[in-house]
C-alpha cells in the first residue's frame, strides 16, 4: 500500500484507517496529527467499565448543546467464527482474552478507544437452544419495497471508534495484525486467533471531515458532483448536522432491560451509498431543508447553514401531525425525512426510541454512510424504517417512493445486518441463554 | 448480447408528415439545441430527436424489463404543477432507460420505483433514482442521466420497487401482483463512438403543436387502445390542458374493488398518440355525487381512473377535477402539457 505523502495531514490519516494494515498503522504513527502525544490508557479491573458495551454517551465529546460528537474515525469489522458449530470454551477464553487487552491498553474514551462486539442472528444459530423472549432480533431483512440489500450474516461485529486514527488502526492490528503491543501494553491474546475478519469498512464523522474528502486527488468520489459542493462546516455529507440531543433515544432507553442479556442493546448496521449531484446541484437550500427535515422547517427558516443554530433538538416533533404532513404535501409536494421517521420514533409518552450513530464513509471511493441504529427491541427499527419509507404518503402522486420522499431519492442501501451487543459480561462467544 | 439499434425516426418522420432536418453523425458534445422560444402550453414538436440502443431484456421475478441508451438529454421533473428542468452536465454518458411489465398481459407499470447501478470491471460507475417519464418517441419509461467509466463492458443492475397499494389500487387478478421487488442485471457494451454513431435529428418545425410517432421499443407501449377497442361502452371525451380525457362505462365493477352498480373507468392520455398519462388526482361528480377516480391498474382495462357509482343516466354530466396533473418527469415536447388542468365535463 502506498500513501501519498502530499496529502494534508487529516486526510492522510483517514486514508490510512480506510486502508488499514500494518504499514497504514506504520505511516499513520508518523503522521498522524496527534502522533507522538500519549493515548490514555485502560484499566486493569474491568469491573471499572460499565456493564453496556454500548454506554459511550459519556466517553466522548459532547457540545455546549448537549449534543453527542461521536469518535472521528470508526472502522467495522465483520467477523465469522473460525469453526463450524457452537464455539468450544477456549475460543471463547481467547476472545474475552484479546478485549482485556483492548481494555488494558486503551483509556474507554474518545481519546483512547470505545467499541463493542456485537452478535448476529446467525451467530446464534450455531446453537440448538435459542435466544430468549426478552431479545428481539430477527435475521435482518428488507426494509423497503425499493431496496434489495445484501445481508450481513457474519458472525460478529467489532466497531471500533475513537478520535485518533492511530488507535483504531493500532487496535485493529493488535487484534487481527502482526502487532505485539497496543499502547505499550503486551498483546496477550488476538481477537484473530478464533475469528476471521469477512469485511472491512471504515467510516469517519465531524465538521470538515465529508467537505475534506470530497475529492480526492482533485477527482470528486462517486456520488459528489464536479462542484464539490459539501458545506465546509457539515459533519455529513448532506450538509446538515445530524444526531441532536432531543431526537435520540437515550442509553438507559434503547437498553434490554429483563432476561440474561439485560445491560445489552441491539444494533441494526446499515451501508448507503449517496448520490448527491441533483441534492445539491438542481435544489435550492430550501428546498433541502424541507427535504432533510420538513417543509415547515423551510416556511419558518428554521435552519441556518448546516444547522448549528437548532441547538440540541431539530424541531421535528412540532411537524408530526398528519395534518401539517398532508398540508406540506398539498402546499410543496414534498415531504420531510425526519418528519417521516420520526413519526414511528415516538413512544407514547413522547420518547425517542431508537439511538443513532451514523458515520460517513468513502470506502470503495464511493460517498457512502454506516448506519448503526440502537434500540431495545431490533423491531423498533425496522418500525421507524418504514416510517420513512412513506409508502401511506404516496397516495398523493406527487410523493413518489422515492422522489420528493424525504431523501430517497439520494440513498441507495447496499447492506442490512442486525446484532445483539451483549452487556460485558456476555461478550465474549456468548451462549444464546448464558447463565 | 442483444444488441440493436433501434431507432424508428425517419418512419416517425413521415407518419408525421414532417420534412426536414438531417441526419448528424458527426460527435457533439453538446447535442441538445436551444429550445423554442414561446413554447405553447401544450404538446409541441421538439427541438430534436435522438437514436436508442436497446441493450437487452431480461426477466425478473414477476416483472418483465427491457433497458436501453440515448444520448444523455435534458428532461423536467415535476412536482405539482412546477417543472424543474433536470440539466446536462459534462460528466453524464448516456440517458439509460428502463421499461417494466407484467409478461402476461403485457401492461406496463408506470408506478414501480427503479433505481439502476451502472457497474464496469466490478467498480461502480454511477447509482441513481430512474424517473418515470414520458417521451414522445419513447412513450411512459424509466430514466435518468448516468456517469459512466469509459467505453467497455458494463453490467447494469436495476431494482424493480414494489408498487404501494396507496399509490395505485390493483383489481381484478392484479390483486395481491406487484409487491415484491425484484432485481435485474442486464450485461451491455458502450462506447462513446458507438453512443455518438447512434441517429440523430433536429427538425424545422420545433414548437409546433404535434407529436413524434412513437418508435418501436422492443417493450410494450403503454398507451390506451382507440375508442372502438376500449372495453365497455364510451360515453364521452374531454380535454384538460391537452389531455384528453375517455369516460367508459362498465356494467361489472372489477374484482376486488367496493360497490355493486356500474363502473365508470376514465382513461387519460396524450394527444397524437395515446400515451397513457398515469399519477394524477382525479375526482369527479356525478349527480351532485362526488367520488375519487382512483388511480387503477387492472388487467382487462389496464392503467385507468375509476370510481364505482350505482347507475349512469343517459344525459348525466361528469364533471372531472384534475386534483394533481400527471406527476411524471417530460422530455422535450411535453414538459409544457398536463400542468395546468382546469375542470373538464363530459355529456354521458
Amino acid at each position: 500500500m502506498d500513501f501519498d505523502e502530499s496529502l494534508p495531514r487529516r486526510q492522510f490519516v483517514k486514508a490510512a484507517v480506510a486502508a488499514g494494515g500494518a504499514s497504514a498503522l506504520s505511516a499513520c504513527l508518523g503522521r498522524a496529527p496527534r502522533a507522538g502525544e500519549p493515548v490514555p490508557t485502560g484499566v486493569s479491573d474491568i469491573s471499572n467499565l460499565p456493564q453496556r458495551q454500548h454506554a459511550w454517551n459519556d466517553r466522548v465529546r459532547v457540545d455546549a448543546d448537549g449534543n453527542v460528537h461521536l469518535p472521528r474515525h470508526q472502522t467495522f469489522l465483520y467477523l465469522t467464527v473460525d469453526a463450524d458449530g457452537p464455539p468450544e470454551d477456549d475460543a471463547r477464553g481467547t476472545v474475552e482474552a484479546a478485549l482485556r487487552t483492548l481494555d488494558r491498553a486503551y483509556e474507554r474514551s474518545n481519546e483512547g478507544l470505545v467499541y463493542s462486539l456485537a452478535y448476529a442472528p446467525s451467530y446464534f444459530d450455531r446453537f440448538e437452544a435459542t435466544l430468549p423472549d426478552s431479545v428481539d432480533l430477527p435475521e435482518p431483512r428488507r426494509l423497503s419495497g425499493f431496496e434489495n440489500p445484501t445481508f450481513d450474516t457474519q458472525d460478529a461485529l467489532l466497531h471500533l471508534a475513537s478520535d485518533r486514527g492511530d488507535v483504531v488502526l493500532e487496535a485493529e492490528e493488535a487484534m487481527f495484525g502482526d502487532r505485539s503491543e497496543a499502547n505499550g501494553v503486551a498483546v496477550e491474546a488476538k481477537l484473530g486467533d478464533a475469528l476471521t475478519v469477512d469485511d472491512r469498512r471504515t467510516g469517519f464523522i465531524g465538521a470538515g471531515m465529508p467537505a475534506e474528502r470530497q475529492a480526492q486527488a482533485g477527482e470528486p468520489i462517486s456520488g459528489i458532483p464536479d462542484s464539490l459542493p459539501v458545506p465546509e462546516q457539515s459533519p455529513l455529507f448532506m450538509g446538515f448536522e445530524a444526531g441532536f440531543a432531543g431526537n435520540q433515544a437515550t442509553e438507559d432507553y434503547v437498553t434490554i432491560p429483563e432476561g440474561p442479556f439485560a445491560g445489552g442493546t441491539t444494533k441494526h448496521v446499515a451501508n448507503l451509498r449517496q448520490r448527491l449531484g441533483d441534492w445539491y446541484d438542481e435544489q435550492s437550500f430550501a428546498e433541502r431543508v424541507m427535504e432533510m427535515f420538513s417543509p415547515s422547517h423551510a416556511e419558518q427558516g428554521l435552519v441556518e447553514g448546516v444547522g448549528d443554530n437548532l441547538g440540541a433538538d431539530s424541531g421535528i416533533d412540532a411537524v408530526l401531525d398528519p395534518e401539517t404532513i398532508q398540508q406540506s404535501i398539498s402546499d410543496h409536494g414534498r415531504v420531510g425525512h425526519a418528519q417521516k421517521a420520526a413519526r414511528a420514533n415516538r413512544d407514547a409518552d413522547g420518547n425517542v426510541r431508537i439511538l443513532r450513530r451514523h458515520v460517513e464513509s468513502t470506502d470503495d471511493d464511493v460517498a457512502s454512510l454506516h448506519f448503526p441504529s440502537l434500540q431495545r427491541r431490533l423491531s423498533t427499527f425496522e418500525e421507524v424504517r418504514a416510517a420513512m419509507n412513506g409508502d401511506d404518503l404516496t397516495d398523493n402522486p406527487a410523493i413518489r417512493q422515492r422522489v420528493n420522499n424525504g431523501i430517497l431519492e439520494y440513498i441507495f442501501v447496499q447492506n442490512r445486518g442486525n446484532f445483539l451487543v451483549p452487556p460485558r459480561r456476555h461478550r465474549a462467544l456468548p451462549t444464546p441463554r448464558p447463565a | 448480447m442483444n444488441r440493436r439499434a433501434v431507432l424508428r425516426a425517419g418512419a416517425g418522420l413521415a407518419g408525421a408528415g414532417i420534412v426536414g432536418g438531417c441526419l448528424q453523425t458527426e460527435s457533439r458534445s453538446v447535442r441538445s439545441p436551444p429550445l423554442v422560444e414561446n413554447r405553447p402550453d401544450a404538446v409541441y414538436y421538439p427541438t430534436h430527436s435522438e437514436g436508442m440502443e436497446m441493450v437487452g431484456s431480461t426477466t425478473a421475478g414477476e416483472y418483465k424489463v427491457a433497458a436501453m441508451y440515448s444520448y444523455p438529454h435534458r428532461f423536467w421533473e415535476v412536482t405539482g404543477a412546477d417543472t424543474n428542468k433536470k440539466e446536462l452536465d459534462g460528466s453524464h454518458a448516456m440517458h439509460f432507460m428502463a421499461v417494466v411489465w407484467d409478461p402476461e398481459t403485457k401492461t406496463v407499470l408506470p408506478n414501480a420505483s427503479l433505481t439502476a447501478e451502472l457497474t464496469k470491471d466490478g467498480s461502480l460507475a454511477d447509482q441513481t433514482n430512474l424517473y418515470a417519464m414520458l417521451s414522445q418517441p419513447m412513450g411512459l419509461h424509466y430514466g435518468n442521466n448516468l456517469e459512466g467509466d469509459g467505453d467497455g463492458t458494463y453490467t447494469a443492475s436495476i431494482d424493480i420497487g414494489s408498487v404501494p397499494d396507496d399509490r395505485v389500487r390493483r383489481s381484478g387478478d392484479f390483486r395481491g401482483r406487484f409487491t415484491d421487488p425484484a432485481t435485474a442485471e442486464i450485461q451491455f457494451e458502450y462506447s462513446e463512438r458507438a453512443r455518438d454513431d447512434l441517429p440523430y435529428q433536429e427538425y424545422d418545425d420545433a414548437g409546433n403543436r404535434a407529436a413524434l410517432e412513437p418508435m418501436d421499443m422492443m417493450a410494450p407501449s403503454a398507451t390506451v387502445p382507440p375508442e372502438g377497442e376500449l372495453p365497455g361502452a364510451v360515453r364521452g371525451t374531454a380535454t384538460s390542458g391537452d389531455a384528453v380525457f375517455v369516460v367508459t362505462v362498465q356494467d361489472t365493477v372489477p374484482a376486488g374493488i367496493e360497490g355493486d352498480g356500474q363502473y365508470l373507468a376514465v382513461f387519460a392520455h396524450t394527444p397524437y398518440n395515446r400515451m397513457v398519462l398515469p399519477s394524477m388526482t382525479l375526482s369527479g361528480s356525478l349527480a351532485d355525487d362526488s367520488f375519487a377516480l382512483e388511480s387503477t391498474l387492472d388487467p382487462d382495462l389496464g392503467y385507468h381512473y375509476g370510481a364505482a357509482v350505482p347507475e349512469v343516466t343517459d344525459g348525466d354530466t361528469l364533471a372531472i377535477t384534475v386534483d394533481t396533473p400527471p406527476q411524471l418527469a417530460r422530455h422535450e415536447g411535453y414538459e409544457m402539457a398536463f400542468l395546468t388542468m382546469p375542470d373538464a365535463e363530459v355529456q354521458l
